[in-house]
């Protein structure tokens, strides 16, 4: 009996203290960022298995030449964003030192809860912009207090695909460049095909805020050729623009052009001739749709202008995303961040294989004149676009509430008019009042 | 009971009410704290708001379209489910053999992911779907499912109906087997046929079982998430919007985690007393035929 007794307490307290070590993240809590003169710092790559090698190799060579300096690359996690597994981290006190995938929004959002430091305040900073030559795409990275928190790794300057078969059928050789012209394939689609549409994307009637990025920006960006839309707590979108843009947009409803039903593959199937493509898509077209071939089933373009306006040099949106260091890191932490980013920036072969590694662009100025990435376009002409719209492409705002402002955007302009329910004046002035009401 | 008999028994509980205390009591305060600040649980500084947070929460669109969401949805999924696993416990009732076999089956669902459900659903429903396409050919039938507000609700609602079915059909197939076998005896001598002795005998006295399935069934329409965010985004139009989806939104693609506490804590006193007021509901129609 009594040995029964001391089982069951030795269970209770077994399963208390089982309890208390779930709650542990396994981590060691001891400071160990510097340990024998060696200088620790944690590496936090995107959510991909791509990415992360990539990492790892270039942190290999990199403490194989610094051996002071120790570089533990590991994948963010995503539960259920890598933004909230970021936000956890540093709530918890386990932020890593540096960290990819950064986007300019959420940067700011870091940067405003003082999370981030300002990379231009870590010695070396020039120099490694200047190794990189991206001295002039880091300006449009600038934030509003005149500091950068992010170095970009790349930059998609986002592209509209045109199914180029279908475009041929109805009678035009090329993408169309302005929006009459893009009204004008509208009509023709419809006479030929009345169960095709121009654009089929459900995202076009979705609110959520990234999903502007990939529509409204690139277009609106087009139209006031790269003009801010909020700049510190201000509202400056140019409303002469935007009104071209949901008049635009209006007109592709009114022509039944657009389709925001839940569609699976709609440009790969013709049944929308006309989305946005990043080059991340080109290497999964060769993958799961061998038969969508460059510059014969589909062709990539800038952005449509309004009438009159210049089509060549067309602003657009840029995704992308870059490296940042966040302010937990130690100053020992925060020169060996430096000094990795120099290392890897400072050798466009490490861009080279970034670039033959992901298909997205390193965000240089020297991406169409360097002799290192010559070979690599040559054999990739489908990114060729990508490459020459670099310094076209206009990166997401930099302000900490961009999640309310980009819903806005959709909530009460976009959405409204992709499913003809408000008039283009009407819209915008929603949103503009919706917009300033936020940033007040 | 002796002091030493007590402290066992404090010994016994301690997993439970150490998980309890971690889990559920330190956050609730700890919430509750947040909802008074403006803090984003990042910076290194915050302030004391006093009621802002709450204020703000309760005008805002998107709780308000939380708070009436969730009935909704509990209008439309709750008569779904225990419709659903009525029928299956009715059926793997009925079976002469491997009834536990039947109901592991039905249960199933219940294990599986919901992004993965939410996925492959998101599949069969896109426009080009065989489904779709079948109905649009044959039967000119051309249906948004995800792109009307009704539509999005009803798919969502079933879905997790679906989910729950089996589990909750586990619940009533224990209830059915509470049931004394000589009262249907004395029905079946009595002339009583198989729709009366359903609803007079079977539905009357399953009530202790259906108490505990429209409980957890009410409950699960406050908690809704994974399907929401996977395939509606909580629209169109906050048709869809739910409490967490909105607690979600904030916290972490806002990173106002003071104002998305305020949330949790309006959506968690919400919950109570709705609750709290289906439950006395209930527990009135209970006396009124003779459970007390």
């Amino acid at each position: 009996m009594k040995i029964k007794k001391v089982a069951s307490v030795f269970f209770a307290a077994s399963l208390t203290l089982s309890g208390l070590a779930a709650c542990s993240t396994g981590n060691d809590t001891k400071d160990s960022s510097t340990e024998d003169g060696v200088t620790t710092i944690e590496f936090w790559a995107a959510p991909n298995p791509t990415q992360q090698v990539y990492w790892e190799q270039v942190a290999e060579e990199f403490t194989k030449e610094n051996p002071d300096i120790k570089v533990n690359v590991s994948p963010m996690k995503e539960s259920p964003t890598s933004e909230a597994s970021i936000q956890s981290a540093i709530a918890g006190g386990s932020a890593p030192t540096i960290s990819e995938n950064i986007n300019r929004g959420f940067a700011a959002q870091l940067s405003e809860s003082q999370a981030l430091v300002p990379l231009d305040e870590i010695e070396g900073w020039d120099e490694l912009l200047k190794a990189r030559s991206m001295e002039e795409t880091i300006k449009g990275w600038e934030f509003a207090d005149s500091h950068q928190y992010v170095l970009p790794i790349y930059s998609n300057a986002m592209l509209f695909g045109w199914r180029l078969d279908i475009l041929k059928e109805i009678g035009y050789n090329e993408a169309p460049k302005t929006y009459s012209e893009m009204l004008d394939v509208a009509k023709k689609l419809k006479e030929k095909y009345p169960d095709k549409y121009v654009w089929a994307k459900p995202d076009l009637a979705d609110p959520t805020a990234w999903k502007r990025w990939f529509d409204f920006f690139m277009l609106y960006n087009a139209a006031s050729d790269g003009n801010k839309f909020v700049e510190g707590s201000d509202f400056t979108g140019d409303k002469e623009a935007g009104l071209e843009v949901l008049s635009f947009v209006s007109e592709l409803e009114k022509a039944d052009a657009l389709m925001t039903r839940q569609v699976t593959d709609p440009f790969e199937t013709g049944l929308g001739i006309f989305t946005d493509i990043g080059p991340w898509t080109i290497d999964y077209w060769a993958d799961k749709f061998p038969e969508m071939k460059w510059n014969e089933t589909y062709t990539l373009a800038l952005p449509p202008v309004p009438d009159g306006a210049d089509t060549e040099g067309v602003s657009t949106f840029a995704d992308t995303k870059g490296l940042v260091v966040y302010a937990s890191a130690t100053e020992e932490q925060q020169e060996a961040a430096m000094k990795f980013m120099t290392y890897v920036y400072s050798n466009p072969e490490n861009d080279l294989k970034w670039l033959e590694t992901t298909n997205l662009p390193p965000a240089r100025d020297d991406l169409t004149t360097n002799e290192t990435f010559t070979a690599f376009f040559e054999n990739n002409p489908a990114l060729q676009p990508y490459a020459e719209a670099v310094p076209n492409a206009v990166p997401p705002m930099d302000n900490s509430r961009y999640n309310d402002l980009q819903t806005f955007i959709g909530q009460h302009a976009f959405n409204p008019i992709v499913k003809g329910e408000k008039d283009p004046e009407t819209a915008w002035k929603d949103m503009q009042e919706a917009i300033e009401g936020a940033l007040k | 009971m002796s002091t030493k008999q007590g402290g066992l028994g404090w010994l016994f509980a301690s997993p439970y009410l150490l998980y309890s205390i971690v889990f559920f009591l330190i956050p609730l305060f700890w919430s509750l704290f947040l909802s008074f600040t403006d803090w984003n649980l990042i910076a290194p500084t915050f302030s004391f708001v006093g009621i802002e947070n709450y204020v703000d929460a309760v005008q805002s669109e998107g709780v308000q379209s939380a708070f009436f969401v969730t009935f909704k949805f509990m209008a439309l999924f709750v008569p779904l489910v225990v419709a659903f696993s009525l029928i299956i416990a009715v059926l793997v009732n009925g079976l002469p053999k491997f009834k536990g076999l039947f109901l592991i089956g039905f249960f199933l669902p219940y294990l599986a992911s919901g992004v993965v459900s939410s996925l492959i659903v998101k599949g069969l429903l896109s426009y080009n779907s065989p489904i779709n396409e079948v109905l649009r050919n044959t039967f000119g039938l051309d249906i948004d499912w995800l792109g009307t507000p009704s539509g999005a609700l009803f798919v969502v609602a079933l879905i997790i109906a679906w989910k729950f079915s089996g589990y909750y059909a586990l619940i009533l197939t224990s209830g059915f087997g509470s049931i004394d076998k000589g009262i249907y005896e004395a029905a079946m001598i009595d002339g009583v046929n198989g729709w009366q002795r359903f609803w007079k005998i079977t539905f009357p006295l399953l009530y202790p079982a259906l108490f505990t399935v429209l409980i957890l069934s009410i409950g699960v329409t406050f908690g809704i998430f994974t399907e929401v965010y996977q395939l509606t985004g909580g629209g169109p139009n906050f048709a869809t919007n739910t409490w967490q989806m909105e607690i979600f939104t904030r916290a972490f693609s806002n990173l106002q985690a003071g104002y998305a506490s305020a949330i949790a804590i309006i959506a968690s006193i919400v919950t109570f007393v709705s609750i709290w007021i289906i439950r006395k509901l209930m527990e009135m129609w209970g006396k009124r035929n003779g459970w007390d």
